[in-house]
């Protein structure tokens, strides 16, 4: 039965631009489908990184959003049309993996860096090494070119589709993070996936099974860097380009306020977060007002978990279990 | 081992202890709480390491070791609080558990339905009368369940000593019995170090008793004679206080 939700979200999902399409105007229909549903997926995959360190590692990592910086910033740094031009050179083809490569490494790099702490430590080691890359990236014209950023990253074109086009965007994204999610699934039934929940559970007795525990942590976040470095590269093309607010404070938190609200119980969370988030990010003008977007995400947020702790998939949790007691008092 | 102390700060935890296990013996160490039992085990599996002293595993010097390079060196053990992963099933439990010392044990592929450690858990919850409950996450197990699949996991690597801390803590009189049928089966190739408290457990399963106090040796002698020792008689109901 599970497999055949999964395999009906999943046609809902290929199907939905098409369905936007045939209920709203056009002009409307790009917007959902681009700038709504491709931009939740986007940050979808962000905070699915950082929802798949605290699920199964139990580690809650604020360097995610960070991590895909990294691989935005290495794509427009290496790719040929950005501006300014920094190396340039490379196609899409090439600069895209070089932008995954180097957030899976910075994510390795980040996961030695904190491979001994944990908890509230852990949060704030992860917090500074984010913080620091955030200065450096902000202060650095050579490499980085400092406070403007990086411009002019639009995409490759597929089989001859622009790939601004909000259908081809939408339906490459949906792919993307179909993939990571199965990926995810696959890894976490993987000796590598039981061991990193036997960390979360009990890192004494991995060790004492004879696993090396620091080993499978850094490749943990090495993971979470490849995912993250998934995301970061779609967010840099979907903005055009990147500067270092995208990997600012307000970023980085608003990547973990998206886990949250979407509950970190399961990977999909994320998705769910990402997409109240971004409803709300985009109408909050329409709704109350554009600068008092944080009050409304805020109010969200608090009454989210203040109803679920564990997000909105603990209410699907609690709604399943109330519905199976009604069924079983009848 | 010899002269093995530990210290915390000010506490004198473990002092100078030093004593041999013959290949296949069993041992229990006996003693009242605090009188550094634990951590001796804990010196003995690199916990914490000892801060003076030398311990070696079949020749070989393993002072320094970290606890998963002893462990693949021959060295299982159970841990006096059942340390499991209460989010994962039995049977995952103990298949990470029988992963632990194979070669390929950090792997991203999924095993097969006929993978050898997947076989090897399941007849190891067989063994610790476990297979009925292959798929229930740990956390809904019973106690008496938990200590078996404690048992179960630090037998999967095949140690050549085992190590058990408190086996019977917290067991109902019902599940005694079978705790001692579970230590009786086991092997006599196997080499056992076991603390209890209970005489009961500990004095059938052993060759040999050493009994703790304070942090240090203070007997060592036969089963049959530890219970008229005046010095345990002592300890154990508290003439020596």
């Amino acid at each position: 039965m599970r497999r055949g939700l999964a395999i009906a979200a999943a046609l809902l999902l290929l199907a939905l631009p098409w369905l936007l399409h045939a209920v709203l105007p056009a002009n409307q229909a790009g917007f959902w489908t681009g700038n709504i549903l491709g931009r939740a997926l986007v940050f979808g995959i962000i905070a699915m990184s950082l929802t798949f360190l605290a699920t199964y590692g139990g580690f809650v990592s604020l360097a995610q959003m960070m991590i895909a910086g990294v691989a935005g910033y290495a794509l427009a740094i290496f790719v040929e049309g950005a501006v300014p031009r920094i190396v340039g050179g490379a196609g899409y083809a090439l600069a895209i993996p070089l932008g995954v490569l180097a957030a899976t490494l910075m994510g390795l790099l980040v996961g030695a860096i904190a491979v001994r702490t944990r908890d509230i430590y852990l949060l704030m080691i992860t917090l500074a090494v984010s913080m620091g890359v955030f200065r450096f990236v902000e202060t650095n014209i050579t490499w980085f070119n400092g406070y403007e950023g990086i411009r002019n990253v639009v995409g490759p074109s597929l089989l001859g589709l622009d790939f601004r086009n909000p259908w081809v965007f939408y339906h490459v994204t949906l792919g993307t993070a179909v993939l990571l999610f199965a990926g995810v699934m696959y890894l976490v039934r993987s000796p590598f996936g039981l061991v990193l929940q036997g960390i979360r559970d009990n890192p004494r007795r991995v060790s004492a099974l004879g696993y090396n525990v620091a080993l499978h942590r850094i490749a943990a976040f090495g993971v979470a860097g490849f995912i993250a470095g998934c995301g970061g590269v779609l967010a840099t093309i979907y903005n055009i380009g990147i500067s270092p607010g995208t990997i600012g404070l307000g970023a980085t938190v608003n990547v973990l306020i998206m886990a949250v609200i979407g509950g970190l119980g399961h990977p999909v969370g994320a998705f769910l977060g990402s997409l109240i988030f971004t409803v709300f990010d985009t109408f909050a003008a329409t709704i109350y007002d554009r600068d008092r977007f944080n009050t409304l995400i805020g109010l969200v947020f608090l009454v989210i978990v203040l109803a679920s702790p564990d997000g909105v998939l603990g209410v699907g949790a609690r709604l399943r279990r109330l519905l199976g007691r009604r069924a079983a008092d009848k | 081992m010899t002269g093995v102390s530990r210290r915390f700060g000010a506490l004198q935890a473990v002092r100078d202890v030093s004593f041999d296990v013959m290949p296949g013996e069993r041992r229990a160490v006996l003693g009242p709480n605090g009188a550094g039992k634990t951590t001796l085990f804990n010196t003995i599996c690199g916990d914490f390491p000892p801060t003076a002293g030398r311990i070696e595993l079949f020749g070989a010097d393993i002072t320094r070791l970290k606890p998963h390079q002893r462990t693949r060196l021959g060295i299982g053990r159970t841990y006096q609080t059942s340390l499991l992963f209460n989010g994962l099933s039995v049977l995952d439990n103990l298949f990470v558990a029988v992963r632990g010392l194979r070669p390929r044990r950090f792997s991203f592929l999924r095993p097969g339905r006929d993978d050898p450690s997947l076989a090897q858990a399941r007849a190891l919850a067989d063994r610790m009368r476990l297979s009925h409950l292959l798929g229930v996450e740990v956390v809904n197990l019973s106690h008496g369940q938990r200590r078996q699949l404690e048992v179960g996991m630090a037998l999967a690597g095949d140690p050549r000593v085992l190590m058990l801390d408190e086996p019977a803590a917290g067991l109902s009189p019902g599940d005694r019995p079978e705790l001692l049928r579970l230590l009786r089966e086991l092997p006599r190739t196997l080499t056992l170090i076991l603390i209890e408290h209970d005489m009961d457990i500990a004095l059938p399963a052993a060759d040999i008793v050493t009994v703790m106090k304070d942090g240090e040796v203070v007997v060592e002698a036969t089963p049959d004679r530890i219970e008229d020792d005046p010095v345990v008689q002592a300890i154990y109901l508290g003439g020596g206080h």
